[in-house]
Parts: C-alpha cells; sequence; structure tokens
C-alpha cells in the first residue's frame, strides 16, 4: 500500500508529530489516537478541555452546505448557554462567526456568564500532504493542502474538493477561560485543538473513504445484478482473454455445470473457450476497438448449436489504463434463420412477381389485340382499365388516379360526343355494377370517332368478385355490330340471291314440265286407250310403256310443283305456311286415317321464300303421309274415312323458337314427325340425294333432295332422324335474321 | 233419262290431248263435245245444256276455263266443272274452289280422272232431276 515516496514523507512529518505533543498530555494524545472514527474526536476534545481545567468547552459545527452552526459536542454547558451558539455563517454579529470566518483563534471578552472571557478556536479540514487520490491522478488541488497553506476567510462554495469531491468539514471550539488566563494556557488549548483537528483530519478523510467503498460496494452489485439479469451472455476478460468475470448466460457456454459433469460438457466447455478465445484473438488483430463477429457456439446443457453475434469493447480503468475486453454476445440464431427465411420469400415473391408480369403483360396483350373495345370498371362502377379501342371511345383513365371518381382525363380535353358516349356508359356500368345479376348483356348506342357516326354496340358484362362475394370488378365487352351487320345482310342478300336462282330454276324446270306435259297427258291417254287392244305378244311391251309413262309423268308433275307457286322472297310467318299447307292436306291425311297433332310457337318473322317453305312442308308432309298408309289388305282407301278413330298414326308438327344470346334472334325450329314406316339406315345417308326413294315407282325421289336444296338457300339446317318401322322425324332450324 | 248418254264439254288447245280425252270419254260411254278454242267453247255452251264442263285452264290468247265456266254457269248455275291444268298458281286454285270447280292437275291420272268424271255428272243429275220433277 505504502509506496517508497509516501515513506519518505513521513518520515519529514514524525519530528513535528514529537513537537506538538510538548504542551500536550501525553494521555489526551493516546486517547485522540485511539479514536477509530471522526465523531469521537470532539467529545474526547471537550473532555480533555476541561481536564486542563477550564471550566466549560464546547464545539459548534458548520453545516457546509447550508451555513447554520449549532453545538455538536459540549461539557458543562447547559442548555440554554448552548444555544447561544446556534447560529449560521452570515450572523455576522455573533463573535465565533466573526472567528469562523476570519479563521483565526481569538479571545473573545466578556462572552461567559459573570463577564468571563472565552477562547474560541476554528478549525476546518486541512492536512499538510495531499490526500491518496490527489496523489494517484497526479493532481495536487487537494482541499486539505489549501486549507493548510492559505488559511482564509471560510467560504462555503470553496469547502468541497475539486479532485476527490468531498465536502470538508469546519467547527469552532469554545472554552470559557478564568478572568485571566495566561498565554500558557492558551497555547496548551491551541496545541490540543490543533492535535485533535489533525486526528480528526485523517479519520475524516478514513471515514469517506469508507463511505465511498459502501458506495461502490453498492454500485458494484447493482453492476452485478445488471449483468447476471442480462440474458446474454456477457464476458470480461483481460488482456490475455482470461475471463476476469462473465454473467450466468456466459456460464452456460463456458463453465463446466456443477451439478452433472459430463464428458462431453466438458469437452463442449473446452472447444467453446477455445472458439472463444479465438475469435477475440481475430478481432485484437483486426485493429479496431469496437469490433463484432459472428461464433458458434455449443449449448453445454441442451447441445444445442447457438449462433451468436459477439461485439467486444475494450474497457478502461480512469487513468486510462486498458484494464480488458467486455465482450457481449447476441444469440442471433432465431435472427438469422428469419433472415435466411425472408430471403427465400424474398426470391419466392420475386420469382411470383415476375410470373404475375409475364401474366398481365400476355393479357394486356390479349386485351389489346380483341379487336372489341373492353372496359374494367372498380365495385362503385369506377373505369380503372380501358383497351386503346375502349380508349377511342371514351377517352383515357387517368392512371395516376384509377379510379378516385375522375375516372377518363379531364373533360374539357374531350370531345363532347365523347362525353356523351361516357355518361351512356356510365349510367350502364351503374346499374349492372349495383344489380343481382352476374352477367348482363344488351346494346348501347354510341359516337364512333373512326367512322364519325353513331353505331349500335353490342355489349356484354360480367362480375369478379372478392372473397367476400362483393363486386371487385367489372368487364364489359362491346361489340361494333354495324360490321357484323353488314355480315349479316351480305349473307343474307346472298341467301335471297340462291332462292331466287333456285327459283329461276324451278320455272325453266316449270316451263319444260308444261312444254313436255301437254305431250305426256297425250301420251298416257293414247296408252289408257291402248288398254285391251294389244296382242298378247305385245303386252310386255305395252306394260313397260305404261309404267314408264306413267314414271315421266309423276317426275314432270313434282317439277311442276316447284313452278306452280309465285316466287315472293321477303319475311313471313312460319305458323301460317304450317297452318296453309296443313289444311290443304287436311282431306288426304284424314282420309288416311292421320291424327296430326300442331304444336306451334311464338315466332319471329322468317325471311325467305313462303312458297318454297310450303313446298318443303308439303314435301315432309307427303312423306310422311304416304309412310303412314294402311297395308293394301285393309281394304280400299275410301274405307278409311269411315272410321271415326284415328288408326293410321300420328302426324306431329311442332316449332319454336331457340333465341340467340341477345335473347332475340337464333334459330326458329321446326320438327314434322310421324309414325310410320321410317327410312332403312343405309338409306338415310343418300335419303336427300336426287332420285332416291322409298316409294318405289310411286316417288320421283326429288321430294327430299328439292326440301334440302331450298333449306340451304334459307341458311337452314336440316337434319333426319329414322328407325325402320318407327318413324320418321324432320328437324329443320331456319335462322331468324335481324 | 235411262236412254241419253251424259254430254260432256271438253276444251283443250292441244289437239293431240283433246283426241285421246274425247275417246277416253266416248269409250266410258258419255257423249263428248270436243272443242279446241275458248271461241268455239262458248257457242257449244250457248247451243247444248252439258252435264259437266272440262277446261284446261290456259286456253289460246290468254283466254282461261274460267271464262267459258261463267257463260255456262250463267245458263245452268249448277252444272258440274273440272278445271284441267298442268300448273296453276294459289290464286287460281282458291278460285277454283271459292266457285265449287274441281281441279285436276295435269298429268291426271286415269283413274282419278274417271272417278272425279263419274262422282260429278252423278251429282249433277241428281240435282237436275231434283230440279226438274
Amino acid at each position: 500500500m505504502a509506496s517508497p515516496q509516501m515513506r519518505a514523507q513521513s518520515v519529514e512529518i514524525m519530528p513535528q508529530v514529537e513537537r506538538r505533543s510538548q504542551l500536550t498530555s501525553g494521555r489526551a494524545a493516546y486517547r485522540l489516537i485511539a479514536a477509530e472514527r471522526a465523531d469521537e474526536i470532539f467529545p474526547i476534545l471537550v473532555e480533555e478541555i476541561v481536564g486542563l481545567g477550564f471550566p466549560r468547552a464546547l464545539v459548534a459545527a458548520v453545516d457546509l452546505e447550508s451555513g447554520e452552526i449549532r453545538p455538536v459536542a459540549a461539557l458543562n454547558c447547559p442548555k440554554t448557554y448552548q444555544q447561544r451558539f446556534n447560529t449560521a455563517l452570515w450572523q455576522g454579529e455573533n463573535p465565533i462567526v466573526g472567528v469562523l470566518r476570519a479563521m483565526q483563534p481569538a479571545v473573545l471578552p466578556k462572552q461567559a456568564p459573570g463577564g468571563r472571557p472565552i477562547y474560541c478556536h476554528p478549525i476546518v479540514y486541512r492536512n499538510r500532504t495531499v490526500c491518496w487520490e490527489a496523489e494517484r491522478e497526479r493532481r495536487f488541488e487537494c482541499l486539505a493542502v489549501a486549507n493548510y497553506h492559505a488559511p482564509r476567510r471560510l467560504e462555503l462554495q470553496e469547502q468541497v474538493c475539486r479532485t476527490c469531491n468531498m465536502r470538508a468539514y469546519a467547527a469552532a471550539v469554545v472554552v470559557e477561560l478564568n478572568h485571566k488566563p495566561t498565554e500558557r494556557q492558551i497555547e496548551q488549548l491551541r496545541q490540543l485543538i490543533e492535535l485533535a483537528n489533525r486526528y480528526l483530519a485523517r479519520l475524516f478523510k478514513v471515514d469517506h473513504y469508507y463511505n465511498r467503498m459502501r458506495d461502490m460496494d453498492v454500485t458494484i452489485s447493482q453492476m452485478q445484478t445488471v449483468m447476471q439479469s442480462m440474458a446474454d451472455p456477457v464476458i470480461l476478460t483481460d488482456s490475455q482473454h482470461r475471463v476476469i468475470t462473465q454473467n450466468k448466460a456466459a456460464e452456460r457456454f463456458f463453465k463446466v455445470p456443477e451439478q452433472e459433469v459430463t464428458e462431453g460438457a466438458a469437452r463442449a466447455v473446452e472447444l467453446n473457450n477455445m472458439l472463444f478465445s479465438a475469435a477475440l484473438s481475430s478481432m485484437a488483430v483486426s485493429g479496431s476497438s469496437d469490433a463484432s463477429r459472428d461464433l458458434t457456439l455449443v449449448d453445454v446443457l441442451e447441445g444445442e448449436e447457438v449462433l451468436f453475434e459477439a461485439v467486444s469493447a475494450p474497457s478502461y480503468s480512469s487513468d486510462g489504463m486498458r484494464t480488458g475486453l467486455v465482450t457481449v454476445m447476441r444469440d442471433v440464431t432465431d435472427l438469422r434463420r428469419a433472415d435466411q427465411e425472408v430471403r427465400a420469400n424474398l426470391s419466392r415473391l420475386r420469382e411470383a412477381e415476375e410470373l404475375i408480369r409475364q401474366d398481365r403483360d400476355r393479357l394486356n396483350m390479349v386485351i389489346e389485340n380483341v379487336g372489341d373495345p373492353i372496359i374494367v370498371a372498380d365495385g362503385a362502377a369506377r373505369i380503372v382499365l380501358l383497351d386503346p379501342l375502349g380508349q377511342e371511345l371514351f377517352g383515357r383513365v387517368n392512371e395516376s388516379k384509377p379510379g378516385d371518381g375522375s375516372g377518363p382525363i379531364a373533360a374539357e380535353e374531350l370531345d363532347p360526343k365523347i362525353i356523351k358516349n361516357r355518361v351512356a356508359l356510365t349510367s350502364y356500368l351503374t346499374n349492372f355494377t349495383f344489380s343481382f345479376v352476374s352477367k348482363d348483356t344488351g346494346s348501347i348506342r354510341l359516337y364512333q370517332p373512326g367512322s364519325k357516326t353513331e353505331i349500335e354496340y353490342d355489349m356484354r358484362s360480367g362480375k369478379i368478385f372478392d372473397a367476400r362475394g362483393q363486386v371487385a370488378f367489372t368487364i364489359t365487352v362491346l361489340r361494333d355490330l354495324s360490321a357484323f351487320r353488314k355480315l349479316e345482310q351480305l349473307k343474307l342478300e346472298r341467301r335471297m340471291l340462291e332462292i331466287e336462282k333456285f327459283a329461276a330454276t324451278g320455272r325453266l324446270a316449270g316451263t319444260i314440265a308444261h312444254e313436255v306435259n301437254n305431250p305426256m297427258e297425250a301420251i298416257k291417254n293414247a296408252i289408257h286407250l291402248l288398254q285391251g287392244q294389244v296382242k298378247p305378244t305385245g303386252e310386255a311391251v305395252y306394260d313397260i310403256l305404261k309404267k314408264e309413262t306413267e314414271r315421266v309423268a309423276r317426275i314432270v308433275r313434282q317439277m311442276l310443283g316447284l313452278y306452280r307457286h309465285s316466287e315472293q322472297v321477303g319475311t313471313f310467318d312460319l305458323n301460317a305456311v304450317v297452318e296453309d299447307t296443313l289444311t290443304l292436306f287436311n282431306r288426304q291425311l284424314e282420309r288416311a286415317g292421320i291424327h296430326v297433332e300442331r304444336d306451334l310457337g311464338k315466332l319471329p318473322p322468317i325471311v325467305g321464300s313462303a312458297d318454297q317453305i310450303r313446298q318443303v312442308l308439303s314435301n315432309l308432309v307427303v312423306n310422311a303421309k304416304d309412310s303412314m298408309a294402311p297395308p293394301a289388305t285393309n281394304g280400299s282407301a275410301g274405307g278409311d274415312a269411315h272410321h271415326p278413330a284415328h288408326t293410321g298414326g300420328r302426324l306431329v308438327v311442332r316449332n319454336h323458337h331457340l333465341p340467340g344470346p341477345d335473347g332475340v334472334h337464333g334459330w326458329v325450329r321446326l320438327l314434322v314427325a310421324d309414325t310410320g314406316s321410317g327410312m332403312p339406315r343405309d338409306f338415310l345417308k343418300s335419303a336427300f340425294e336426287p332420285f332416291v326413294s322409298t316409294k318405289g315407282e310411286k316417288g320421283t325421289g326429288l321430294g327430299l333432295w328439292i326440301v334440302r336444296g331450298i333449306i340451304q338457300n334459307h341458311g337452314g339446317k336440316l337434319k333426319v332422324r329414322s328407325k325402320l318401322g318407327q318413324g320418321t322425324v324432320f328437324m329443320i332450324d331456319l335462322p331468324v335474321v335481324r | 233419262m235411262p236412254s241419253r248418254k251424259p254430254r260432256v264439254l271438253i276444251v283443250d288447245d292441244e289437239a293431240s290431248v283433246l283426241v285421246t280425252y274425247r275417246m277416253i270419254l266416248e269409250q266410258q260411254g258419255y257423249e263428248p263435245t270436243a272443242v279446241l278454242s275458248s271461241a268455239e267453247a262458248l257457242s257449244a255452251v250457248e247451243k247444248t245444256d252439258f252435264d259437266l264442263l272440262m277446261c284446261d285452264l290456259s286456253l289460246e290468247e290468254s283466254h282461261t276455263g274460267f271464262e267459258i265456266f261463267e257463260v255456262a254457269r250463267s245458263r245452268t248455275p249448277d252444272v258440274p266443272c273440272v278445271l284441267l291444268t298442268g300448273y296453276a298458281s294459289h290464286e287460281a286454285v282458291q278460285q277454283a274452289e271459292a266457285s265449287g270447280i274441281a281441279v285436276l292437275f295435269k298429268p291426271i291420272d286415269i283413274e282419278e280422272f274417271l272417278s272425279t268424271i263419274e262422282t260429278l255428272v252423278r251429282s249433277g243429275h241428281g240435282k237436275q232431276k231434283a230440279s226438274g220433277e
């Protein structure tokens, strides 16, 4: 503890102490030196003063914080006497305050009862040499020394040491003297008080150190608590990387557990220490004062690997000496794992984003190339997306603020006709978005800037719902029907032309047939007239002549049938044609005992030739009737008419409208079904070819061929289903033209 | 009148057709008057009360069988008439039906031809008898 320097100083001090003791009794010196605490000094001092023969003595201490003065030790002093010394530094009228301020001992006359004088001696914390702290910190601003060398007026603010921050003490020793005190008595008193102050100064310093030590203990235990309560391992190492202290969290890795000392645990601790030491060394080599490093250690108890981020900072003593290294380790296992997961998710997200981007590009390409205007609106019926064709009609969507209500660009920049278009669209979108239907079709008249005309667009809309079932978006596709209409018109015209051509062919056939007809009539009659007059050898020839003539007659009759009608192309009511035809054949059907069922729907008008369609129906009805003809054994044809019940079968004529997607157009379907003999499967394939017949010599084979031609010319579809012995169904679909 | 053969007027502008009709009618026991033109037909109608008139629809110079029927009916309102035609418009057929005129389409099936004539002549006789007595 003592340095050689200090010893040299104390040698110098010794003779002074010897010299001072000359007037002080050995007993007093011994008592004072035996005192162990500062507060023992003043009682001893007053006792020794009274022991010297003075009647009474007291010590009034100055509170150097508040400046108040009050007695702290007294002998033979009644309370009232003591109260005289209850004062304060600023009460200058009090004689002892004057002495304290001047810091000079003085004899004050007539202060004690009975007119006796008092001796007042101020004492303050002082010392001849600097204290340990000032010494160690190599500072010489020690308050004790300052007070020793330059006794000044006592000032409160000066009585705190600038080195050790210690507040000094100050007091006045008051002794009542006899009426005539001797010089020796005063000197004796002065020496005793000085000696006491000398011991007091030392003990006061010791007390100060003791208090300081206690404060430090508290601080240390607080720091320990802080350190131990840290969940992260904290290690303090010396310059050789040896552990000075560590917290419990660190012991888990660097100390063999006391309860279960296994070989594995010992090896783990050894490994951890090596790794830690290596990490510290490499950090030291890297040179920076603060460094961090990743370190994988093994949890000795759990056996798991834990990834730490070790952050080290050197610690210094107050005089700037490097005392070691504090390392705090943070468990980043979870953090790193989370980090890795985040990175993996990020790359996955990027991939997904790329996919979505590609999808979106593809979708945009599709939308831009659809060739029809497309409108996407949000759940509040605000337009959010338009394809280029849609932009032509409605202006652009303000892309910086989609769906903010402004929708397309500012109105003043647009053609008023475009605004009108938008108003029409918005009104439709609002209706659709807040309706209960999820799909809608309709039409809208819009101004088309390209052709500078108003055009009717066909409109189809659908809703996209979000997860809560709310409308997220609506998509509307417009179709320019004018182009479609033109095409339709063209088709219709072509069809009309075909019908006309067919009619012309029919007329030609009719003209030829008519010209052939009269000679045919004569030939036929002539053959009839020859009946019975032919020689037996010529009868075979006569039969051929008769049979073939009849066949030619049938063909001529059929061909005349095509021409028999006036040819007018226009719109007509199919139901009227059906009724006409059935009326025309009513008698024949009734005679054949055929029950007719009609099931006629409400139909839109058909465009074409009513006469040709009548021809179709006639041919089909005649075929049906013929297929249901009663067997020859059933007697003559006339006999059937007498049967009230319909035994000859059933003819069903049924039609209905098959609406198109717009609900109006589409097709008209006509079914003609019978319960007749049906057609063989092989026959069906060629049923619509010319000169093919199931009726043998009675048929011309032209009926279905003509039916097919007419239906084709009308842009219709013709289908037949038949089962031998059960019946036949003809299905005709005719287009409804706008 | 059991002895008198039913008198039938047959008009057709085609001679060969007309001849064969006449021959068939004679063969069947009728007394046919066969003429080629509407003019001849009209004069025949003026002279004779026929039991049956059979006229081709189109005659010479856009004359039609309907003219002859009209004249004949003005004399004998109930005389049965048959319109013979290779082709007939709907209007013509409707007109015939409206006037109670039977229509036979050429080429005519001989059986149908004969049965139609027989039916009509018989019904015409019935009426004439009824009106005569």
